[in-house]
C-alpha cells in the first residue's frame, strides 16, 4: 500500500498551489497575449516596438532566469521605489512580493510572449471579409471584436493556446526555486526525508498527467464549440 | 430643394491608392426608389467608389451625406479621417451592403446571422427579430436553411441569405458590390429575381454590376466608370441602348 508518510496533506496542499498558479498565471498570459497581439497589429510604430521588445526578451531567456530576476530583484525594485516614496514624499508603504505573487507573475509574462505570437498568427487568419461585413452593418470597433474577431480567431488559436498550457502547466514546477511550496517542492522534500523518491514523485507526476487529461478534455470541448459552421469536426 | 432630402448623396468622391488615383471626383444623387447601377471594366473604381460610399474605403476628396446630413471628416498624419466614428456607425446602420463574396459570418447560422446586427446594432428585442428573420427568408425562398451554417450552403443560397441580412436592417439605402460575380452561372438567376423584386417594390439601391440585362430592365439610373471618372450616366435606354462614348460602345459590345 502506498505510504505518504505523513505528507499527503501537504502534497494536496501542493497540488492546490500548482493549480491555483496555473489557472491564475493562464489567466494573465492571455490578457498579456491579446494585448501583445493587438500591439503587434497596430498602427502605432511605439505599441510595436514595445510589443516586439517584450516577445524577444522573454522568448529569449530562460525561464528559470526571468523568475529568479522578478522575484529577487523585482523586491530589490520594489524597496528602491518604496524608500523614495518615503524620501521624498513621507508616503510610508511597503510591498512585499510574496513568492506566489510573484511566480504567478513571472509565469504570465513569460507565457504571456508566447500567447502573442499564438493570438497574432490566428487573427491573422480571419478573412477580412467577416471583418468588413460587421463594420458595414454599424458595428462598432468593440462589437465587431466582441461578435465576429475573436470566435473566429479562437477556432485558429485554440491548438496554440491548447499547447501552451501543457508547457505553462509544467514550468509551475520552476516556482519551487523561489519558495514556493508547490507539489513538487514538497515531493522533493519528502523524498530527501524519506530516501523513498517514487513514492511521492510517482503520484506527482500522475497528478501532473490528470491535470493534463482534463485539459486536454476541456480544450476538445472548446475547439469543437469554435469550429461550429466550419464543418468537419 | 426636394422636401424630403435624398437618402445618399456622394460629391466629387476622390481616392488614391499609393500614387494611382483611383476616383478621380464621382458623384451620385441617390433618391428614394432609385435603382443606381454602376457598371466599367475592372479598376475603373466602381467597387472603390460603392465602398466609398459606407466609408469601408476612407475617401481623400469629398463629401457624403444622408438625407442632407453631411459626415464630418478631420485631416490626421495617416490623411483624412472620419470626424466622429459614431456618426459613421450610425450611417452604416442604414446603409445594408451585400458583398461579391457573401460573407455571411462563418461561424453563425443564417438565422444567427440575420439578427445578429438589429438585435446588437439597432437593439432590437431579440424574439422581434427572429420573426422578422423568418419572414425575409420565406421572401428569399430559404426558410428551410434558418439553421444551416454558410459553409453548408451554396453560393446563391448564401447570397440570398445575405441580402436577407441587408434587409433585417430595414436599409434606406441598399449597396450591392458585384453580388452575382462570384456565383455559379446557373446561380445567378435566383439571386437577379431576388434583386428585381426589391427594386419593384422601390427600393433604393446603387448596383456595382456586370449583369447588364440587370442594368437594362430594373435601373433608374446608369453610370459608367472609365479610369475613376464617370463617362456616361443617364437613364438605361439612353446609356445603354445608345451609347454616345465611344468607350462605352466598345465596353458594351458583344466579346465574341
Amino acid at each position: 500500500m502506498l505510504d505518504l508518510q505523513g505528507y499527503g496533506p501537504r502534497l494536496i496542499e501542493g497540488a492546490g498551489v500548482t493549480i491555483q498558479l496555473a489557472l491564475l498565471s493562464l489567466i494573465l498570459a492571455i490578457v498579456l497575449g491579446l494585448l501583445t497581439a493587438s500591439a503587434k497589429m497596430s498602427r502605432s510604430w511605439l505599441l510595436h516596438k514595445i510589443a516586439t521588445l517584450y516577445t524577444t526578451v522573454i522568448r529569449g531567456v530562460p525561464d528559470l532566469v526571468l523568475m529568479m530576476l522578478l522575484f529577487f530583484g523585482g523586491q530589490m525594485a520594489l524597496n528602491v521605489a518604496t524608500d523614495a516614496l518615503y524620501d521624498r514624499f513621507g508616503v510610508d508603504w511597503y510591498v512585499n512580493l510574496n513568492a506566489f505573487a510573484a511566480g504567478v507573475l513571472t509565469i504570465g509574462f513569460i507565457f504571456g510572449a508566447y500567447m502573442g505570437e499564438t493570438f497574432r498568427g490566428a487573427f491573422l487568419a480571419v478573412d477580412e471579409g467577416q471583418i468588413e461585413a460587421g463594420r458595414a452593418y454599424g458595428m462598432s470597433d468593440w462589437l465587431v471584436f466582441r461578435r465576429i474577431r475573436f470566435p473566429l480567431m479562437m477556432r485558429h488559436a485554440l491548438p496554440g493556446l491548447s499547447n501552451n498550457w501543457m508547457v505553462l502547466l509544467k514550468t509551475t514546477a520552476l516556482v519551487s526555486v523561489i519558495g514556493l511550496s508547490d507539489m513538487v517542492r514538497v515531493a522533493a522534500e519528502a523524498s530527501r526525508a524519506t530516501h523513498e523518491p517514487f513514492v511521492f514523485l510517482i503520484p506527482v507526476a500522475l497528478i501532473y498527467l490528470a491535470i493534463a487529461s482534463v485539459s486536454e478534455w476541456i480544450f476538445a470541448r472548446l475547439q469543437k464549440r469554435y469550429n461550429v459552421g466550419f464543418g468537419g469536426h | 430643394m426636394a422636401a424630403t432630402p435624398m437618402p445618399l448623396e456622394a460629391r466629387n468622391i476622390k481616392k488614391r491608392f499609393g500614387d494611382t488615383e483611383v476616383l478621380k471626383g464621382l458623384s451620385l444623387q441617390a433618391h428614394k426608389g432609385d435603382v443606381i447601377t454602376l457598371i466599367g471594366a475592372s479598376g475603373s473604381g466602381k467597387s472603390t467608389f460603392l465602398r466609398c460610399m459606407n466609408l469601408l474605403e476612407q475617401p481623400d476628396e469629398g463629401d457624403l451625406l444622408m438625407h442632407g446630413e453631411e459626415i464630418r471628416f478631420k485631416q490626421t498624419r495617416r490623411g483624412r479621417e472620419p470626424a466622429d466614428w459614431k456618426q459613421v456607425v450610425r450611417m452604416r446602420a442604414k446603409l445594408s451592403m451585400v458583398f461579391q463574396g457573401f460573407n455571411l459570418w462563418a461561424h453563425m447560422t443564417l438565422l444567427e446571422n440575420i439578427i445578429e446586427a438589429p438585435v446588437h446594432v439597432l437593439g432590437k428585442p431579440k424574439k422581434e427579430a427572429i420573426e422578422q428573420a423568418h419572414a425575409l427568408l420565406e421572401r428569399v425562398g430559404l426558410s428551410a436553411r434558418a439553421n444551416a451554417y454558410p459553409a453548408q450552403m451554396s453560393g446563391g443560397q448564401q447570397q440570398r441569405g445575405a441580402i436577407a441580412r441587408a434587409l433585417a436592417m430595414d436599409p434606406e439605402v441598399m449597396l450591392f458590390d458585384e453580388p452575382t460575380s462570384a456565383l455559379d452561372p446557373e446561380l445567378v438567376g435566383d439571386v437577379l429575381k431576388v434583386m428585381r423584386d426589391l427594386a419593384a417594390e422601390g427600393r433604393t439601391m446603387v448596383v456595382v454590376t456586370h449583369e447588364m440585362s440587370f442594368a437594362r430592365d430594373v435601373s433608374s439610373q446608369v453610370i459608367y466608370l472609365h479610369q475613376g471618372l464617370i463617362e456616361e450616366a443617364g437613364p438605361p435606354k439612353d446609356v445603354l441602348t445608345n451609347p454616345s462614348s465611344p468607350r462605352l460602345q466598345q465596353f458594351l459590345a458583344p466579346k465574341y
